[in-house]
């Protein structure tokens, strides 16, 4: 609660007799005001900008300074950020010295790049880099920062991308790095955004991979779904959906791709990779990802791997189109159905906007070719103004049973503000 | 895992710390030492633009070896772009390297012919682009080239390490009358 709004609506309170004078400001003095913390941000305003000028300085110059001197300025700044960051963590400023410790970091991976510029020195592959990786994840070992777990990750990103895109090779080691070592560090501390991210960044490297390798780009969905099953194995709820969110939203925008597009035999040609390889890694991670569900007592999800049923290999055309329909479908359902059961409000909404999407896609999908085209506006149009009122029915009826098992009282049927239409 | 301020945990982060900066010395190091124990080539450019130093601290480099014949290729299929390829160039008379072939392996250079590794840009009908990464040349302070109005061609000093890294070691202003 913000003290702004605890000043205006306290009087309120009092003449309205809710609470009495003296809890108002006991309320108060609670919540103080935060003026003296703008204060504090000032010496950290005045020493930003006191290191940008000395920055602008240095890289003005930076071509007509002796060697040995750039070296020197490079290591001394690695030191400080590295010592500064010490210092303020032991007077207890976390998030200061976290911050400093990050900015090490990425001085470390400056002076790399810098030093083997100033030496005009090139590199075949990319150790030089992998070094950079490395520490960044032993660092996160040695501190408890959010911040410090998420920039190997990102660093690993930029890496392979660099990799992949000048040196034209695949850095499985920065791969492994990552998967391995930052995982392991989210596995031992679980949290949704260094989930998130974390899953995100493995799927930048496995499609930085299949892009370079010229691979069927199906093959980019074993890695993705080994990423998933990872989160089925995972003790924690909340953490694990989060690190299978990126591999999921990738499934779906594959599917819904091959629903709009999948019709012509050019395009579901590109995706069919071997059958024999690739049934056998899909049906490899398909397994464990059941045995972590069925570990963890999680079965419930398993509708999610609708999404992977690899229709591809029907032949193109309308076959193909209408069997990925049905899956859309089906999983849409699979979702709505799930929400049903746990009572998640953000899971029915998420079904309910999955199962309208479907209908869209079927819709233009089967009649665009069919109708007269104001005729398909009109029963489009018709038909997702039904939908809409239906799903918004059963919402209504869903939730006012909700209310009705919690409380026992007069039902009044709540009208939700925020069902989703197209 | 993480832990607090502990003795033991300072002293990891000094060690974190001072392999991070034997690390960058080992890169200065390795620049050095290509120099000392590298194979050294000359490579000519054609012009330079000098008119990018106004804006940015290096000029692009156009190596004549950045352009082979498509006959000069020895792999068992075809090039690939933005494959990375070995370059065996002959070192001539007049000591400017010229491209003897373009092999997807490392081939076993004979005397008087160095291996540079490099990467194919574009494949045409007749010939291939090559790119080798020491395009750019960040042009020290002191360099005639700042002071320079036309663009010259220049003479590119590389020299390769016998561990698989290339610097510039130096770069000349060709003077067509000097001889070589």
């Amino acid at each position: 609660m913000s003290r702004k709004f605890l000043e205006t609506e306290s009087p309120a309170w009092v003449t309205e007799g809710l609470i009495t004078a003296e809890q108002q400001q006991r309320l108060l003095a609670r919540y103080p005001p935060e003026a003296v913390q703008a204060v504090g941000l000032l010496p950290l305003l005045g020493s930003i900008l006191l290191l940008l000028s000395a920055l602008s300085v240095v890289a003005a110059n930076w071509q007509s300074l002796p060697t040995q001197v750039r070296l020197g300025l490079l290591l001394g700044s690695l030191v400080a950020t590295y010592a500064g960051g010490e210092y303020f963590l032991r007077r207890g400023n976390r998030r200061v010295g976290h911050g400093l410790v990050g900015l090490g970091l990425v001085v470390f991976g400056v002076s790399i790049i810098l030093t083997s510029q100033l030496y005009q020195l090139v590199g075949y592959d990319v150790s030089g880099l992998l070094a950079w990786v490395v520490v960044g994840i032993l660092l996160s070992y040695l501190y408890e920062s959010q911040a410090l777990v998420l920039l190997p990750i990102v660093i690993g990103a930029a890496v392979q991308t660099y990799c992949t895109q000048a040196l034209g090779t695949f850095s499985y080691a920065t791969m492994g790095l990552v998967a391995l070592g930052s995982g392991y560090r989210w596995w031992r501390r679980p949290d949704t955004i260094v989930a998130s991210v974390l899953a995100t960044g493995l799927l930048w490297q496995a499609a930085l991979w299949v892009a370079l390798s010229h691979a069927k780009i199906t093959w980019f969905f074993i890695p993705a779904m080994l990423v998933y099953a990872a989160g089925d194995w995972h003790p924690q709820r909340p953490a694990s959906r989060a690190l299978q969110g990126p591999p999921l939203i990738a499934a779906y925008l594959f599917a819904l791709g091959l629903a709009l597009f999948g019709e012509t035999d050019q395009y579901a040609g590109l995706l069919r990779p071997p059958v024999l390889a690739y049934l056998g890694a899909l049906a490899a991670v398909f397994g464990l990802s059941v045995a972590g569900k069925r570990q963890r007592g999680r079965l419930a999800s398993l509708p999610d791997w609708l999404l992977l049923l690899p229709g591809f290999y029907l032949p193109g055309g309308l076959p193909l189109a209408i069997a990925t329909l049905v899956v859309l479908y089906a999983h849409a359902g699979s979702v709505l159905a799930r929400a049903h059961r746990s009572g998640e409000a953000e899971q029915l909404t998420l079904g309910t906007v999955l199962f309208v999407v479907a209908t869209m896609v079927a819709y233009f999908k089967l009649t665009w070719a069919f109708l007269d085209k104001s005729l398909f506006f009109l029963i489009g149009g018709v038909l997702l103004l039904g939908l809409s009122w239906y799903l918004r029915r059963r919402n209504a009826q869903r939730l006012a049973a909700g209310v009705a098992t919690v409380a026992v009282g007069p039902a009044t049927p709540p009208t939700p503000d925020k069902t989703p239409t197209a | 895992m993480p832990t607090r301020s502990t003795p033991s945990h300072r002293m990891l982060v000094r060690l974190l710390v001072a392999a991070q900066l034997l690390y960058v010395l080992g890169v200065a190091g390795a620049g050095y030492a290509t120099t000392a124990y590298g194979q050294h080539i000359v490579l000519a450019t054609s012009p330079v633009d000098l008119h990018s130093l106004q804006y940015e601290s290096f000029v692009r480099l156009r190596y004549t070896i950045a352009e082979a014949p498509l006959t000069a290729w020895r792999g068992p299929t075809p090039p690939q772009r933005r494959q990375g390829v070995y370059v065996l160039l002959t070192t001539n008379a007049d000591s400017l390297a010229t491209v003897a072939g373009v092999y997807d392996a490392a081939p076993r250079p004979a005397p008087g012919q160095a291996v540079l590794r490099g990467w194919v840009t574009d494949v045409y009908n007749h010939s291939l682009g090559l790119r080798y990464n020491l395009e750019r040349y960040y042009v020290p302070g002191d360099s005639p080239l700042r002071l320079g109005k036309t663009s010259p061609p220049v003479r590119v000093r590389v020299s390769i390490a016998p561990w698989g890294q290339a610097r510039i070691e130096s770069v000349r202003m060709f003077k067509p009358t000097a001889s070589r």
